[in-house]
């Protein structure tokens, strides 16, 4: 379970200026489903999720993930949680197994737990071509599927994507995506971070609409089009968000 | 402690598999401790040597000339002062000897030098020596004829007695000078070529973030880090050594000149060394890994780094010629970072060092290295020095 409640960030720039990045977030995303949190570039979504993974703290609200509050057990969210971005890179110098093993060790898995783990994510990823071939050698796709077994390695009750599938081709977009739904089967509570809305459309049960930091509407794809209006959820998302056209404004 | 060691042992293996790493901190302190000591091997040989060195003569038939036939230098005669003046003007000529008619049992010669011509120098104190042991011959001759014991050619004689303080296997003088530089210059830039991979590099490629969200503490992170960067920083330091090691047993072109004495590198020096670079390593990769956690990427790393290397760069400079001062031997230096590990390397070397000093100088580098780490865990706790990119 990850429960937001005003979850609030506020960056002072170099001109020492209060900007605010996200501010009054209320979510709560459950086992077994999917919360999307969907917005533009800057929208404050990246925020959110750093907030949610004690890599930065709130400036005001909590947050709750896996049962553990971020600010009072940031090492106990930590270890309960698997996260992924496109961005997210690997060890070029490492090879596939030797990071898998690597981060298998910083979540306190050793022996044969981490060596029954690692064959897990092997298999499950199949990786086994190319498993230790040195990361910098590996496509995007390889990566990709690296970065997901590491993200899985632990066995996490909560996974957290940050646009896992910007940049990458229709194939690995499905694998990345089919890997998702089928965590959700198992019961893992999965936050899906994106601006593609078929991919919302696809895989969120609930979403979360994030503008200029701002929460502008949450519910399920259909209650969000049904409450604007609206047919199509990109439509909904730009009523929702406010958005006029430069052509409009004219 | 467990994910320290962890860190560090993943940061060991990328680095050793780091070309950069292999090269700049390892292969390159012995190539160029091969190179210098080669260098100036070859210019000690060069500048001892008077085989082919030419003397221009205004022409003259004294038999002093003889003299320095014998002493291998080539005379080379001219016809007048003038020319030959204009080839030392030229640069054609080191040195230009005109001997005059002898005056009162003496003979006067004209030595003509550019005094800002380094080898017209050279050449002159070449010829001042066949003078003086050609009026050494010409004293021991007239003392000879006039049953004047040989003696007392020299009223007064000065017979030196050289102590034997510390080790019996010591480094020689030029060994001494450098040694100890080159060891503190590498420890720090062995450990900088790489540095602004650990931190700034992993901002800029996005897996910083993905080791912050494991549960690993940031201190264990900055830790690990640290003490992996020590680890090459002190195999960097001490791959001098070795190159020194490599010169003095294959006997490699300079050793003659630079290893009269075998070695020189005692077992208690080495030890020495060791325990003096352990801190200072440490110390070292402290203030490395702040400055790389507070630049953006690694560029920006470099950038300040470079200005950083100056403050090392200074009192290991100044550490090669503390031996021509007192100052060595004062405790204070003892207090002074960097120039503190250097002197002590120098004694070690010389086979003086003593227990205070190099726990002073432990103890200072100790301190510096805590300091260092304490401000990099801040820096690491700070989100906007960490995720700012």
């Amino acid at each position: 379970m990850v429960i937001t409640e005003n979850l609030s960030k506020t960056f002072i720039d170099q001109k020492k200026r209060a900007v605010k990045a996200v501010e009054g977030v209320t979510f709560t995303a459950k086992p077994g489903e999917i919360f999307g949190l969907l917005g533009v570039n800057g929208a404050g979504k990246t925020t959110t999720l750093r907030m949610l993974s004690t890599v930065i703290r709130p400036t005001a609200g909590r947050a709750e993930v896996a049962g553990y509050d971020v600010e009072k057990d940031p090492a106990m969210v930590r270890a309960s949680i698997g996260f992924m971005s496109n961005s997210t890179a690997l060890y070029g110098r490492l090879t596939s197994l030797e990071v898998i093993r690597y981060f298998g060790g910083l979540y306190g898995l050793q022996g044969k737990a981490l060596e029954d783990r690692v064959e897990y994510v092997v298999n499950k990823m199949n990786l086994h071509e190319f498993k230790d071939r040195l990361c910098d050698k590996l496509s995007t796709g390889q990566k990709q599927r690296v970065s997901i077994a590491r993200t899985i390695l632990h066995d996490p009750p909560v996974l957290f994507f940050d646009e896992p599938t910007a940049g990458l081709d229709v194939v690995t977009s499905q694998t990345v995506m089919e890997f998702i739904e089928e965590a959700r089967d198992n019961g893992k509570t999965i936050v899906f971070s994106t601006h593609i809305m078929s991919e919302v459309e696809r895989l969120c049960n609930h979403i979360a609409i994030i503008h200029s930091g701002q929460l502008m509407g949450a519910g399920t794809v259909q209650g969000l089009k049904d409450q604007t209006g609206e047919a199509s959820l990109e439509k909904a998302f730009l009523k929702l968000v406010q958005f006029q056209s430069e052509y409009a404004k004219s | 402690m467990n994910r320290t060691w962890h860190v560090a042992k993943k940061e060991l293996q990328e680095m050793f598999r780091d070309k950069r790493v292999r090269t700049g901190a390892f292969i390159m302190p012995v190539l160029l401790i091969i190179m210098m000591v080669g260098l100036t091997g070859f210019l000690v040989k060069a500048v001892g040597k008077n085989e082919g060195t030419k003397v221009h003569v205004v022409k003259s038939t004294s038999p002093l000339l003889e003299a320095f036939r014998k002493a291998k230098f080539e005379v080379v005669d001219v016809a007048t002062r003038e020319e030959g003046e204009a080839l030392v003007k030229s640069g054609k000529a080191r040195i230009l000897l005109e001997i005059k008619d002898s005056d009162n049992g003496q003979l006067p010669i004209d030595a003509i030098v550019d005094p800002k011509n380094q080898t017209g120098q050279i050449a002159l104190a070449r010829v001042s020596a066949v003078v003086e042991i050609a009026n050494k011959a010409a004293i021991k001759e007239i003392f000879r004829l006039k049953n004047i014991p040989e003696s007392a050619q020299e009223a007064i004689k000065l017979k030196v007695i050289e102590l034997q303080i510390g080790d019996k296997a010591s480094a020689g003088d030029m060994i001494v000078g450098l040694l100890p530089y080159l060891i503190i210059i590498w420890a720090f830039y062995g450990a900088m070529g790489i540095v602004g991979d650990l931190v700034a590099g992993e901002k800029e490629k996005n897996t910083l973030e993905t080791l912050l969200i494991t549960p690993a503490g940031r201190n264990e992170i900055v830790m690990g880090k640290i003490f992996a960067l020590s680890v090459v920083s002190l195999l960097s330091s001490l791959s001098s050594l070795v190159g020194i090691f490599i010169v003095s047993v294959a006997k490699l072109p300079g050793s003659e000149v630079m290893f009269k004495g075998g070695f020189g590198v005692s077992p208690t020096a080495a030890f020495t060394i060791l325990v003096l670079m352990i801190p200072t390593s440490l110390f070292f990769s402290c203030i490395l890994v702040a400055v790389s956690s507070y630049a953006k990427n690694s560029r920006e790393a470099q950038t300040y780094l470079t200005s950083v290397s100056f403050i090392v760069l200074i009192p290991a400079i100044f550490s090669q010629f503390i031996g021509l001062t007192d100052y060595g031997s004062t405790l204070w230096v003892n207090f002074i970072p960097i120039l503190n590990t250097a002197n002590n390397v120098r004694l070690a070397l010389l086979g003086k060092a003593t227990m205070l000093p190099v726990l002073c100088s432990i103890a200072v580098s100790l301190v510096l290295a805590v300091i260092g780490f304490v401000v990099t865990v801040r820096m690491f706790n700070r989100e906007e020095v960490l995720v700012r990119v």
